[in-house]
């Protein structure tokens, strides 16, 4: 109970601050909390980040210890080298036993590289339209193979279109993805969610969304320029953070758009 | 060092010591022709660079060894203080050394070791740039190297390298091995000014007596370039071995990654007879695989202690290609531009 109400101030704390971000997920790239959309970062943009993640947010295998899952956290580096393609690369601690000691901690990784493609630039009438891999090499050399664990491999695609009014935004997003594992398909299919970033605050936006088992509602906010926080729940109970240095490399700086 | 093992096992195996010293003797007397060629380069070339100056610089190096499972990383950290004395007319001496500050990799690595020391003379003839190299050169390699670059339009260029080498280390106690390996590459790039975007593609003879290829995609931003990477070799692809077909073999030897440079600041610089400064840069690169058999592929040697995937073999001055083009990393107070 107190975790909840902690968790409740954070997202509170982060509406309330000062807040003009695409957004973070987990792995780097740009979309909206878990479920992937078809916003891209600025050309240039790089991406340094941590994000600290429940164990509702994670695969129903590969991440148990003595039979129970647990939370744990990924870190990450992204970028975008144009405006149409984002790469990242996510190593996610696993918990295990070390083998010499027998020391307890997250000595496990598991890694993957992310490859997201923007073929279709949002216009006046239609969306955005983008397609993209988790796992990329893994999922090509491996998803008829049962002895190679899959645990965030999937493949979407994804179409987000933005709505102004009164200096606000609305972002409509809808997606179809599809996981390789059954320890993971629960998130398959379609998913989708919205989006609001206030005129009062432009740097900062709402999201909730349905990632295709539960339901997440969080917020995002990029803080002087480089600071990317992120905040959600999962189910309005469980909580994942994310915190993350990005920088322009063009030395391009973040400005708010008309809307 | 790491490699080392492969180097020595099979020179002490295949090769007699007076075979050796004959190999040795052989290459000796290529040195010396070389030198002789690269001093007598074209004249009107040699009135580009600047007057002498000596520069002092320490940069590191950061190891994270994903080798176990149930280990986060095996980390070595390294201080990197080396020296460049521009002799003028593009002559440089050069050297580095490598103090260990932590390493969780080997036991058998001194603290402090030198590891680069490099004579080198960069010159045009005619359309073709040339660097020619003389000395202890990075990845425990010691002997002779020559590049080659050949613009042919602003957005596309040629070029190739060729080395004779053996090994030479003092990371561990003296190792040496006579100068009877040749490395040679062949490849080409395209520049894409527009969004200072390079493609390279080469093939090549490497170190570690594997063969093959690699092509990289790289984005020069402000003071860093971002690139990706694939390669493939012989050894890991098992090329020729029985029931290894072409298109295993290319599945089993590829590998991956990505690459990174960052230019180090300050940016802005004053330029004196001698200087103290940090490294040029800071290079990270990743490889997806990672064995052994990946690790050691594609291997060559860097000719000069701050030789990276920005700039390039040849200075900023002589060559106006590729990069070079681009807003100079470093500015010096009192001129326009130099690097």
């Amino acid at each position: 109970m107190k975790r909840i109400k902690i968790s409740y101030i954070l997202l509170a704390a982060m509406v309330l601050l000062p807040s003009l971000s695409h957004a973070q997920q987990y792995n780097g790239t740009s979309g909206f909390l878990h479920i992937p959309s078809a916003e891209m970062s600025h050309e240039g943009d790089a991406r340094m980040g941590v994000h600290y993640l429940n164990k509702a947010l994670l695969p129903d295998t590969g991440f148990l210890f003595q039979g129970e899952k647990y939370n744990t956290y990924d870190f990450y580096l992204g970028i975008t080298p144009f405006e149409w393609i984002e790469l990242s690369f996510t190593s996610t601690r696993r918990k295990d036993t070390r083998a010499v000691t027998g020391e307890v901690g997250f000595w496990r990784k598991d890694r993957y590289a992310s490859i997201k493609i923007r073929p279709l630039r949002e216009g006046r009438y239609h969306p955005a339209v983008a397609i993209g891999f988790n796992d990329v090499g893994t999922t090509a050399f491996n998803k008829e193979r049962t002895d190679v664990q899959l645990y965030f491999t999937n493949i979407y695609v994804a179409a987000t279109k933005h709505f102004g009014f009164g200096g606000n935004e609305l972002g409509v997003n809808l997606a179809y993805r599809h996981y390789f594992r059954n320890y993971n398909d629960k998130w398959s299919g379609l998913v989708g969610g919205l989006s609001f970033r206030p005129a009062f605050f432009p740097q900062g936006r709402a999201i909730v969304e349905y990632m295709g088992n539960e339901f997440l509602i969080g917020a995002d906010a990029l803080l002087w320029q480089h600071v990317l926080i992120q905040a959600s729940l999962i189910d309005f109970k469980y909580l994942n953070l994310g915190l993350c240095l990005q920088l322009n490399m063009l030395g391009k700086k973040y400005v708010v758009a008309e809307r | 060092m790491v490699n080392s093992w492969l180097e020595l096992g099979a020179q002490k195996k295949d090769t007699p010591v007076k075979h050796n010293y004959s190999i040795f003797r052989r290459n000796c007397l290529m040195g010396i022709v070389l030198a002789v060629l690269l001093m007598s380069g074209p004249q009107r070339s040699w009135g580009q660079s600047e007057k002498p100056s000596i520069d002092f610089f320490s940069g590191f190096e950061v190891g994270l060894y994903d080798f176990y499972f149930y280990q986060k990383y095996n980390v070595v950290f390294n201080l990197t203080p080396g020296f460049k004395w521009n002799m003028g007319n593009h002559w440089q001496l050069a050297g580095q050394a490598r103090l260990t500050v932590i390493n969780q990799l080997s036991n058998d690595v001194r603290r402090f070791y030198p590891s680069m020391l490099v004579l080198s003379k960069e010159l045009k003839a005619g359309p073709v740039y040339l660097k020619g190299s003389v000395g202890a050169f990075s990845n425990s390699r010691y002997g002779f190297d020559l590049k080659a670059f050949l613009p042919v339009t602003p957005w596309l260029a040629f070029e190739a390298q060729a080395g004779l080498t053996g090994l030479l280390t003092m990371a561990g106690g003296w190792g040496m091995s006579p100068m009877g390996r040749f490395t040679g590459t062949v490849g080409g790039d395209i520049y894409l000014s527009r969004w200072n975007t390079q493609l390279r593609g080469v093939v090549g003879k490497y170190v570690y007596t594997d063969w093959g290829f690699q092509a990289e995609a790289m984005r020069h931003f402000n003071h860093a370039t971002v690139g990706l990477y694939a390669k493939w070799n012989n050894i890991a692809g098992q090329l020729g071995q029985e029931g290894v077909s072409l298109t295993q073999s290319l599945a089993k030897g590829m590998d991956g990654g990505f690459k990174v440079t960052i230019m180090l600041p300050p940016y802005k610089r004053t330029h004196r007879t001698v200087n103290f400064r940090p490294a040029s840069h800071y290079s990270l690169t990743y490889l997806v695989r990672g064995m052994a058999q990946y690790r050691d592929a594609n291997q060559l040697y860097y000719t000069d202690p701050e030789e990276n995937m920005r700039d390039g073999w040849f200075s900023r001055d002589l060559l106006k290609w590729g990069s070079h083009t681009m807003e100079p990393d470093f500015i010096y107070k009192g001129k326009e531009e130099t690097e």
